[in-house]
């Protein structure tokens, strides 16, 4: 697996804070995010994606 | 017309100097004792991950003028009555979480480990092993890795967090929520201060001799807007 750069790191905290955290207004719905759907379910969900992407191309290779 | 909402407010709302998403003005919708800066979109706009950094440009403006509770990136309303409605429910605690994160900011510590290698994997399989105990010894080492790691990633976060040395309300954390990832902490601290406080903590993270260091910040109080009482929000 790919290591995290601290530059990967600040950029995803960032973009974690702003999509799951923050006053969650109820009744409203959330507009369609296009773009960020990937990193739209958290810093993990990233993490874990990257990996399996990763682990799809090494079995390719092989 | 939507309304995608950056940011509360108690009203009057101080002006901001800076454009809303896609270069729109900013507009402040009067909730009574609050208000709300939002920028209006067309509806059938989808939001992209610029409109997400633009978003947050747009809180940091307004965080830099006045006490404010970041609203979700994407929450958007179908009118400006909508929005009033939607935050009335919640005066009181908005109120509240308004007076909490006043004069503070939020510092952001992520921790990742300088090596993914385990002590699973240094120790691997004994030799002469069938498959069947082989796999469960392999497990075994799985399992006793991520304990070990879980162990020591709460530790570095206790340091942390005592060597902030302010309320433990004010300070949120999480460890182990990805392989690279040992801590994920936030905590809130004065305003004044914040520039100071990110020196010092990223003096402390670089004692660790495991894991490698990343101090964000200042940022809004993105991660304390809990409504309903006190301590950080919860993950989404």
């Amino acid at each position: 697996m790919k290591e995290l750069s601290p530059a990967d790191a600040s950029v995803l905290e960032l973009v974690d804070r702003l999509i799951h955290k923050g006053v969650v207004l109820a009744g409203e719905a959330t507009i369609s995010v296009a773009g960020i759907d990937l990193i739209y379910l958290g810093l993990n969900v990233v993490l874990a994606a990257a990996e399996t992407i990763e682990q799809k191309i090494q079995r390719k290779a092989s | 017309m939507s309304l995608i909402a950056h940011a509360i407010v108690a009203t009057p709302p101080i002006g901001v100097s800076t454009a809303g998403l896609r270069g729109r003005a900013l507009v402040a919708v009067d909730c009574g004792e609050l208000g709300l800066w939002a920028t209006e979109l067309d509806p059938e706009v989808r939001l992209e991950r610029e409109d997400a950094f633009a978003h947050h440009r747009v809180v940091e403006q307004v965080c830099a003028a006045q006490a404010c509770l970041p609203v979700r990136f994407g929450t958007a309303f179908g009118s400006a009555e909508r929005a009033r409605l939607s935050i009335e429910e919640r005066r009181d605690d908005l109120v509240r979480s308004l007076a909490r994160v006043e004069g503070k900011r939020e510092i952001a510590v992520t921790l990742l480990w300088r090596s993914l290698e385990g002590a699973g994997a240094r120790a691997g399989p004994a030799a002469g092993l069938g498959p069947g105990a082989r796999f469960m010894e392999e497990r075994r080492a799985l399992y006793a890795e991520r304990d070990d790691r879980r162990i020591r990633a709460a530790e570095l976060a206790e340091r942390l967090v005592a060597e902030l040395a302010v309320e433990r309300e004010l300070v949120w954390h999480e460890i182990c929520m990805s392989r690279n990832v040992a801590v994920s902490l936030a905590a809130l601290v004065p305003s004044e201060r914040a520039l100071d406080r990110k020196e010092d903590l990223a003096a402390i993270v670089a004692r660790f001799g495991d894991v490698t260091g990343v101090v964000n910040g200042p940022w809004p109080p993105y991660s304390f807007t809990a409504l309903g009482g006190l301590g950080p929000s919860a993950p989404g």
